[in-house]
């Protein structure tokens, strides 16, 4: 049998974070815990799953490095998880879109995304080819807006009433917004190759 | 106290610091204490305050303390 390509994994360390593409083997109690948890889940208007940790492990086996990425966020002190990226690569349009998870409510409001979010950055525009990064947070997930406006991310467009609500069915709005590899060099005040 | 003051107090509640601790020209990102939670009592201060939650468009534009004040400030 033919194994699916995989590309070349993430390995990144910030001031307090290490980042690295996960693999099947951390798929944890801890994990499956934050994805029934709807404090956790319910900014991303994702449903509650009540997950095995073999379908855990499936799912983090379905990230190839290439088109998708599920990279951990660890405590450097601690060595524990407190979240992960998923990023979904468009490899011809050079385009990645990024999703977060802190599910370590202790570290929420304590600039982990900010901080480790510039790692990821760097190392998708600088060494994958990216061009173009993406982010749609939910319009009332206030915290995650406050990071994109933050790092100087640009709001390019709101999608009304573009999702149904999980939890009852409304409505809900969903922003886009977008860097591009110029102007986050510009940000960094690094210069064009 | 005009929608100027208020804003800077609304801020200083949600950051949790002295409203003499935010400078005039405070802006999203540039001040430590406006964190992402910061923010997001700020959000539901600004909608407490005004009696409705504030629609997609507006609560994407808060930036400022002008932003804040122009939120605060009664339609005439």
């Amino acid at each position: 049998m033919t194994m699916p390509p995989k590309g070349r994994p993430v390995l990144l360390e910030t001031k307090r974070f290490a980042l690295r593409s996960l693999k099947p083997a951390d798929a944890s109690e801890r994990w499956m815990n934050w994805l029934k948890d709807p404090e956790v889940m319910g900014p991303l208007n994702a449903p509650i799953r009540k997950w095995t940790v073999q379908e855990l492990m499936a799912h983090i086996a379905s990230a190839n490095n290439i088109e998708r990425y599920l990279v951990g966020i660890f405590d450097l002190t601690s060595k524990v998880q407190i979240g992960f990226y998923m990023v979904d690569v468009d490899p011809f349009h050079r385009r990645a879109t990024f999703n977060i998870v802190i599910g370590e409510k202790s570290w929420w409001g304590k600039g982990v995304i900010n901080e480790t979010r510039a790692a990821l950055l760097d190392e998708f525009f600088d060494n994958r080819g990216i061009e173009k990064a993406a982010g749609t947070p939910f319009a009332r997930n206030f915290p995650a807006v406050f990071n994109y406006k933050a790092q100087g991310w640009r709001h390019e467009g709101t999608f009304r009433g573009h999702c149904a609500s999980v939890a009852d069915g409304s409505r809900l709005d969903q922003f886009q917004f977008g860097l591009t590899k110029d102007e986050w060099r510009g940000l960094r005040g690094k210069t064009a190759p | 106290m005009n929608e100027s003051e208020r804003a800077k107090k609304l801020l200083a509640e949600a950051a949790n610091c002295d409203p003499a601790a935010i400078p005039d020209d405070v802006r999203i990102g540039r001040f430590e204490r406006w964190d992402s939670l910061a923010h997001l009592r700020l959000v539901l201060g600004i909608e407490t305050q005004i009696g409705r939650q504030l629609d997609a468009d507006e609560s994407v534009r808060i930036e400022t303390l002008a932003d804040i004040a122009a939120l605060l400030t009664p339609a005439r």
